[in-house]
């Protein structure tokens, strides 16, 4: 049995389904995300973990204990907001000893453990500090310990790093991350950023419309999307659209060049109409090297990223993009030309 | 806690409109009981025909008019050249249009009076006085309306595009300046015209003809005209109020003094 | 004139050169004229001969110390306190349980967009009409006196009286309240959710998050309003006059018969009296602007 479940959720508000029939089981320590963008159902999903929504269907155990209908003042997760929400009228040692306090622990037992949250957020010397003397990041760390101070079973997140500048973000990130895993603390992450989601976490879910689309490892949904959704949401990609040639020989026809695939199509037959994915980085000139799939383009645009070289070509109707790492020394072609672009079996993904 | 909150959330605002509305309800039944056993607007036709009305209420529009007026023609060129040309002021100006809210009108009369009565300065009986007063009661509502509507404009820029197509300081203020300050302009008149409409305090011991003075005398021997009065400076009230609502798009002021 | 020339002329005018600066200010001149005549002299006259010998003109601290001992100024101060204190304490708790019925009661929207407005009105709604209003609803032969009459129940046989200080008090409350709900509306939108849920979320109920969080948040604003209402209170002087003909000996009132005559028997007393209120108001307003930069700081 799984230290979290969720089981059969769904959520209706009055004639609109925010969450569909949501399942998930969360292994202890593990961190999970929730990705998708905004409206998909994973902040709702989130509240209804924390209690500050009600599941109009299915059950929420934690650890063994069925926790759906409990009030959230008595559940034993932690949740950091996107706004911090510290307490204004408090400081820093105030806001982390908030819940103790509630608690009714013995003041030695309050400090000694504002103490310790202070150095695991590295803010050893801010306990006096009040909240409009610190920065967003700050800020969020104090949440962060705030969350803690309880040693909750499940720690929740939603959306912590979306009101904070780009470089705090991945750094605070890689933060929460290693004290997360330094405590071995159950977390649930919510973000509509798929950068963060991928860095992040163990497992990541993807939603959409209240439906959960796909669930697996970072590794798994990039590589393998279940699902357009997933394909176009995570990451850069190319698709489009395909015509099965010959299900038993995997080829396919991309507006009139053929393709190779190394996905079944069993399921399919000849002149069915499919969607093709390909991401831009396993997209290779052929003066690198031939693969088994070639396709012939012109070069519409060069884009210079800094460490990626973005190419966007045309093949057919099509404008795909290859993404290929910065070499000084390397000879691009120029726009305009013609040329070959190669990839491998592997790298061609239908999706439904 | 939300059922039983919301029961407690009615009960409150129920009591509060009663305590609001009792009295304007009370007020208004009252005026139309000048004619003995019979709701008629007697008391409002009374009051329309007495010269003396016609005299006060006409000489409380004249101050008001008169004393946005001068706030203008004072406040705005003030607040502009502050804002443009000497910014160091602004602290010393500022601190002075709040002081009426520190000196309660019955004081400040006091002091005109004491210091206006005695030659060389003897202007205690000119009209000019009275204006000068209201231009200093309403000076906190006129400018802080007018200086929140400089501060939403890019004054400097606003200026210098102005100069550089030849506009002299006149046209600056007249033709670009308070064009683009309208809305809060209107908002501090309206301000300032509800105050000096309702004011009684400086007409009273200034001895000057005005409204609510006016009011007041009346009420000593009569008594369904003051409340058609009543209800006629209520309704004003809310014209001005209604009117800054429409107009200033929120810029509200509140005015704690006058009373 | 050419776009040169015009560049060269704003070069010079547009951009204050510290040269010019003495000319600058004197276009703030009127201003301070205007105010010096009108406020600033006036008010000063009341400053300086508080401190004179009405008789001699000699300079005397007998002036204010009178006003400590003479028990008919002493009275007047001590109902004018009263009945601000009653007023601001009472217009702040009504006002502050009314505004937070309209935004968080859960109540309809309408409301407190209604109640604002209405709010916006009623805070001018004072003087002589406000008097006035009330006395048709209370007075012997008022509406509310003549309902409960019907009932069989008389107020007045029972010692209630409007022309008394509790029905002045009554009748402030009609501008106290409304002033409370316009100032305090602010704080409580300021009121993030996400306090109440983060407060739950570490175990609080909602009486230990209102102890802990919300009312200490709130403080400060309450207590600066409420000081507000106090000066508020303190400097009313037409209402009073206009419902009591001045039988009530507020200080304001006091002022306003020293105006007509000399009842205190010394004219330094008056001015003294009158500083005494100035004074009064400024440490009001002072303490509401103390108060309310704390709220501001916190809730940014």
């Amino acid at each position: 049995m799984a230290f979290l479940e969720i089981n059969d959720v769904s959520k209706i508000f009055g004639q609109a389904v925010a969450v569909n029939n949501f399942n998930l089981q969360v292994d202890k320590g593990e961190l999970v995300s929730f990705l998708g963008p905004s409206g998909c159902g994973k902040t709702t999903t989130l509240r209804m973990v924390a209690g500050f929504e009600v599941p109009t269907t299915g059950r929420i155990v934690i650890n063994g204990e069925d926790i759906t209908y409990k009030p959230p003042n008595q559940r034993d997760v932690g949740m950091v907001f996107q706004a911090y929400a510290l307490f204004p009228n408090m400081n820093v040692a105030g806001n982390i000893g908030f819940g103790l306090k509630i608690a009714k622990k013995p003041r030695k037992e309050i400090d000694q453990r504002v103490k310790e949250l202070l150095t695991i957020i590295h803010m050893d010397e801010y306990g006096d500090r009040y909240p409009y003397q610190l920065s967003g990041g700050q800020q969020q760390r104090v949440a962060l310990a705030r969350a803690l101070a309880l040693s909750p079973q499940v720690l929740l997140l939603d959306e912590p790093l979306s009101a904070l500048d780009a470089k705090i973000r991945v750094s605070l990130r890689a933060e929460i991350r290693s004290i997360q895993r330094q405590l071995g603390i159950t977390a649930i992450y919510v973000t509509h950023d798929q950068e963060e989601a991928l860095s992040l976490s163990d497992r990541v879910v993807v939603m959409n419309g209240g439906n959960m689309e796909q669930v697996g490892s970072p590794f798994e949904i990039y590589n393998f999307p279940k699902t357009e959704f997933v394909a176009q949401f995570v990451g850069l990609l190319n698709s489009t659209k395909a015509e099965v040639v010959d299900p038993a020989s995997n080829r396919l026809k991309l507006d009139g060049q053929q393709v190779q695939t190394a996905e079944s199509l069993g399921e399919y037959h000849a002149g069915d109409q499919v969607v093709v994915a390909i991401r831009p980085e396993r997209l290779s000139f052929t003066t690198e090297g031939v693969k088994p799939n070639v396709l012939d383009c012109t070069i519409e645009n060069i884009t210079f990223l800094g460490a990626i070289v973005r190419i966007t070509v045309k093949v057919g109707q099509y404008n795909l993009f290859m993404d290929t790492f910065n070499n000084p020394f390397l000879e691009l072609p120029k726009i305009g030309d013609r040329a070959q672009i190669t990839c491998s079996r592997e790298a061609v993904l239908v999706v439904k | 806690m939300k059922g039983r909150g919301k029961i407690w959330a009615w009960f409150f605002i129920i009591l509060g409109i009663l305590y609001f509305f009792l009295p304007l309800i009370a007020t208004f039944l009252f005026s139309l009981r000048a004619k003995l056993g019979v709701l008629s607007f007697q008391a409002y036709a009374n009051v329309f025909n007495d010269p003396k009305f016609i005299r006060s209420f006409t000489a409380s529009l004249l101050w008001a008019t008169l004393t946005i007026l001068v706030g203008i023609m004072l406040f705005v060129p003030t607040a502009y050249w502050v804002r443009l040309k000497v910014p160091k002021a602004r602290t010393a100006v500022e601190f002075i249009t709040l002081i009426p809210f520190v000196v309660p009108a019955i004081v400040y009369v006091f002091g005109l009076v004491r210091t206006y009565s005695q030659p060389p300065l003897l202007i205690v009986d000119s009209p000019v006085l009275l204006i000068a007063a209201y231009t200093i009661l309403s000076m906190p509502y006129m400018y802080r309306a007018v200086d929140i509507g400089l501060r939403s404009i890019d004054v400097r820029t606003l200026t210098e595009a102005a100069q550089s197509l030849g506009a002299g300081w006149g046209t600056i203020l007249f033709r670009v300046i308070i064009p683009n300050i309208r809305v809060s302009i209107l908002n501090g008149a309206f301000l300032s015209f509800a105050i000096v409409m309702g004011e009684y305090i400086l007409a009273q011991y200034l001895v000057k003809p005005a409204f609510a003075p006016y009011m007041a005398g009346l009420m000593q021997n009569k008594a369904y005209e003051p409340a058609a009065l009543a209800v006629i400076s209520f309704a004003l009230t809310w014209a001005c109020m209604g009117i800054i609502q429409v107009v200033g798009r929120g810029q509200q002021g509140q005015i704690a003094g006058g009373h | 004139m050419t776009v040169l020339d015009a560049v060269k002329r704003d070069a010079l005018t547009a951009r204050p050169a510290p040269s010019k600066r003495s000319w600058a200010w004197l276009g703030v001149m009127p201003f301070f004229l205007f105010t010096f005549l009108f406020l600033l002299y006036p008010a000063s006259t009341i400053v300086i001969r508080s401190f004179q010998n009405s008789t001699t003109g000699a300079f005397t601290l007998q002036n204010i110390l009178t006003l400590f001992k003479n028990p008919y100024i002493l009275g007047a101060y001590k109902i004018s306190i009263q009945i601000s204190l009653i007023t601001s304490v009472g217009g702040a708790i009504f006002g502050f349980l009314l505004a937070y019925a309209a935004i968080r009661g859960g109540l309809p929207v309408f409301m407190r967009v209604s109640l604002l407005t209405f709010c916006g009105v009623a805070s001018n709604f004072a003087g002589v009409p406000l008097a006035f209003a009330f006395i048709a609803l209370l007075s012997p032969t008022g509406m509310l006196i003549g309902w409960m009459r019907a009932f069989g129940y008389n107020p007045y046989f029972h010692g209630f009286t409007l022309y008394t200080f509790w029905g002045l008090s009554l009748v402030y409350m009609y501008f106290q309240f409304p002033l409370m709900v316009l100032i305090i509306a602010p704080a409580i939108d300021g009121m993030r959710r996400e306090w109440l849920e983060a407060s739950q979320n570490l175990g609080a109920t909602t009486a230990q998050y209102w102890r802990h969080v919300a009312f200490p948040i709130l403080l400060p604003s309450l207590l600066g309003t409420t000081i507000l209402l106090f000066g508020n209170a303190f400097g009313a002087f037409a209402t009073a006059q206009a419902l009591t003909g001045g039988q009530i000996n507020l200080v304001t009132i006091v002022i306003g018969s020293q105006l007509r005559g000399d009842v205190l028997g010394d004219q330094g007393l008056g001015y003294a009296l009158a500083l005494g209120m100035v004074v009064v108001m400024a440490l009001a307003i002072a303490g509401y602007t103390l108060l309310q930069r704390r709220t501001e700081r916190w809730l940014r």
